[in-house]
């Protein structure tokens, strides 16, 4: 750590930390009830569990997201961050949303719209914690007057996020118009302006532990961007099927999703390529896994998978089951809480006391039961999900008849889940067995002064 | 491809892109009362719209596909159960569905009647807007797949369906030329509600409604007992009788009726021809 406000980022990643258990506490919850019969259906039934597994998983990316940026706009700007009060504010505001935002729905307090369920009172604090968060880079910024590539893809990213949250703000009185406005929010967040935001994490961390060249490596990552933004913006059409928009929407989704996988897949090789060329090797090489990880993961997860149900004559028969279950996990898995944790994994030597930067060996057993345990929910959702369109869409099966014949892919389900949770109860430990560095150490930042000389910084 | 040249192309896609995207958006407001009939968003329908909102349907079911995947799709329920089926559903949803036969069951969300009412409203309007005919089969709740696994039924969504054979393309698709039963049969699967949602062919399989498998035998049995409450006179009759006035004659067991009135919907007078009535009916009849 080379600035003592950089420390900020540790109380977003360790409040991003708790929320992860959280999450999966309640995303297990929900694959039980997949078996069934349930013992909680009139407490905590399939609807409520199901909202907070989403949403807690959306707080706390984005608190990843915020505590990553504070910790990368310092390095990048070389300067302290503009106010480390605004900072916690922001922080506490932005956790009293989100847990006051869960313990609502416990008594259905929400919009019942999906994916935007959070009330009007938290959606306004959602906006406020944005702005907060976007003067406070803006200001940092200004001050330094340094203005890399890498966080200028990021700040557009951040920028761009708050604006397309605004559509969600309103009421429509079309179902089908609230639908077309959702998308604007939750796709153009995820398949656009995260991916920048993605991008420019990766491209940090790519300039950090390969030592690749600054230059070459802010160069493709403008490719990136632009491929991403051809794919995603029209891409948003795949989520426009069979919702009563104009026809011409299913060719384009068709056309414009299939190009995702190529923006996907030069990501990956960006990654790879900048480790095969990288002169130096930095110590952190659980961080590298992460990163490596999130490129390859993003690929197989939103690329392929994505890929293969995207086309609208595949898209009409698996449209609404488990196969876009499938998709959404390993997609969001791969693309952004792995991006996540490589950001946390490489800072975490500097933000605690006493750690290795080669990372723990149980670092190492959570990154790979992680993989192993989300790779296993995939081909669960995957095989329970082809069983249900064979039968229920195509052989013409009645639903309920049709999950009946599935149960096995759910036990395989609640099986491999279990391995992902004990991965990620091992990251979460292994984060907090080590005590927090307030103060900036002399030693690591002579270290890291080093290594930043070394890789041209 | 230098530095500068990569950020114009990043720009450039972009703005191409984000540009393309709103002249589409502004068309499809252009397009969008005709594709959803906005002009049957009534109040009724919009509070309906805010029932479906306020119990977090969504997070179970799914409604156009869009949702979660717990629970059966709703965007057609209208089609496939009458309004008094899904009244009285909506009441009590333990009461048709067993949680230890199929592993889940909706809990009783305790709505008010006007609430069902306007939910129903809601979820008929949904069944009507133009989705390019999806689900391109009817996704059913319950049942077998012996019924629909040979034909797809038409995109037409609401609207009436004619039998005539020209709206199935299924691999036993029938014309005018076919046996007069074989185009009830086509009928049984194609009327709105399709027949088949709610009754199976197979012996013993009931679903929403008790199975035709061996409704020729019952119905002379009913014909001769003292409890019949119908006017006909032979099976033809009573089967004619059941399809346009269900609640002449109320078939005890199961949850088929309440307080004197049949769930199955009462409309197939006015939504089947005359032809393809009796079609039905000669059709039914051979189900011994």
């Amino acid at each position: 750590m080379r600035y003592s406000s950089q420390s900020v980022a540790y109380w977003y990643f360790a409040v991003a930390m708790v929320l992860f258990g959280l999450q999966l506490v309640f995303g297990l919850l929900s694959a039980t009830k997949y078996l069934g019969p349930d013992p909680l259906l009139y407490i905590l039934p399939f609807d409520v569990t199901k909202v907070m597994h989403t949403n807690l998983l959306i707080v706390w990316v984005l608190a990843g997201f915020m505590g990553a940026s504070y910790w990368m706009i310092p390095e990048e700007s070389r300067s302290e961050l503009h106010s480390v009060k605004l900072a916690y504010i922001q922080l506490v505001l932005w956790t009293l949303m989100g847990v006051t935002a869960i313990i609502g729905y416990f008594f259905r307090y929400g919009t019942g719209n999906k994916l935007l369920e959070q009330p009007l009172p938290h959606k306004l604090v959602i906006v406020l914690c944005m702005l907060i968060f976007l003067y406070n880079i803006g200001m940092t910024i200004k001050k330094s007057g340094r203005f890399t590539t890498t966080e200028g893809v990021l700040v557009l990213g951040l920028v761009s996020s708050a604006v397309l949250f605004f559509p969600a703000l309103f009421h429509y009185e079309n179902y089908t118009v609230s639908i077309f406005y959702r998308w604007w929010t939750i796709h153009l967040w995820v398949e656009g302006v995260w991916m920048m935001i993605m991008g420019s994490f990766l491209a940090y961390l790519l300039i950090r532990l390969s030592g690749a060249d600054r230059e070459v490596m802010e160069k493709w990552l403008y490719v990136i961007v632009g491929l991403v933004f051809i794919a995603g913006i029209l891409g948003t059409a795949h989520h426009y099927y069979w919702v009563g928009v104009p026809q011409y929407w299913l060719p384009i989704g068709g056309f414009f999703s299939a190009l995702e996988p190529l923006a996907l897949a030069g990501m990956a090789a960006y990654a790879y390529a900048a480790m095969r060329r990288s002169g130096l090797a930095h110590p952190n090489t659980l961080a590298l896994h992460w990163t490596i990880g999130s490129a390859v993961f993003s690929l197989f997860g939103a690329g392929l998978l994505g890929l293969a149900h995207t086309w609208p004559a595949v898209n009409k028969w698996t449209h609404g089951t488990l196969i876009t279950a499938m998709h959404g996990h390993a997609a969001f898995y791969g693309a952004y809480v792995m991006i996540v944790l490589a950001m946390i994994t490489y800072a975490l030597p500097g933000l605690t006391q006493g750690r290795r930067e080669q990372g723990s060996v149980m670092g190492y057993w959570a990154f790979w039961l992680q993989i192993a345990g989300m790779f296993g929910m995939t081909l669960s959702f995957a095989t329970a999900g082809i069983g249900q369109v064979y039968l229920e869409r195509i052989m013409g099966m009645g639903y309920l008849d049709a999950q009946l014949k599935i149960q096995v892919h759910f036990l395989m389900l609640i099986a491999t889940a279990s391995f992902f949770t004990v991965g990620v109860a091992l990251f979460i430990i292994d984060f907090f067995r080590y005590p927090p560095r307030l103060s900036v150490d002399e030693a690591s930042d002579q270290e890291s002064l080093n290594a930043g000389a070394a890789s041209g910084q | 491809m230098n530095n500068r040249q990569a950020r114009m192309f990043a720009v450039g896609s972009t703005a191409i892109a984000a540009l393309v995207f709103l002249i589409l958006t502004l068309d499809s407001h252009r397009q969008f009362p005709e594709l959803t009939h906005s002009e049957n968003i009534t109040p009724q329908v919009t509070r309906g719209k805010d029932v479906w909102h306020k119990y977090n349907c969504i997070n179970c079911h799914t409604l156009f596909g869009e949702g979660a995947y717990y629970a059966p799709d709703l965007t057609k329920i209208t089609e496939h159960r009458g309004d008094a089926y899904l009244q009285a559903y909506m009441r009590d949803p333990s009461q048709f569905y067993d949680e230890q036969t199929h592993r889940r069951l909706m809990p009783d969300q305790d709505l008010s009647e006007e609430e069902i009412t306007d939910l129903i409203a809601f979820l008929d309007w949904v069944s009507k807007v133009d989705n390019q005919g999806w689900p391109p089969r009817p996704i059913r709740v319950t049942g077998g797949p012996m019924q629909s696994a040979s034909r797809q039924v038409s995109p037409s969504g609401g609207e009436k369906t004619s039998a005539a054979g020209t709206k199935t393309s299924g691999t036993t698709p029938v014309t005018e030329e076919d046996d007069y039963r074989a185009q009830g049969e086509s009928v049984f699967e194609t009327a709105t509600p399709a027949c088949t949602s709610c009754h199976s062919t197979a012996p013993g399989a009931d679903m929403a409604g008790p199975t035709m498998a061996g409704i020729v035998s019952r119905a002379r049995e009913t014909l001769k007992s003292d409890d019949y409450t119908g006017d006909a006179t032979d099976l033809e009759s009573y089967i004619r009788e059941s399809i346009v006035a269900p609640s002449a004659h109320i078939v005890s067991g199961g949850m088929y009726s309440s307080g004197g009135t049949s769930f199955m919907p009462s409309n197939y007078e006015e939504s089947l021809t005359e032809k393809e009535i009796a079609q039905l009916v000669a059709y039914l009849a051979t189900l011994k």
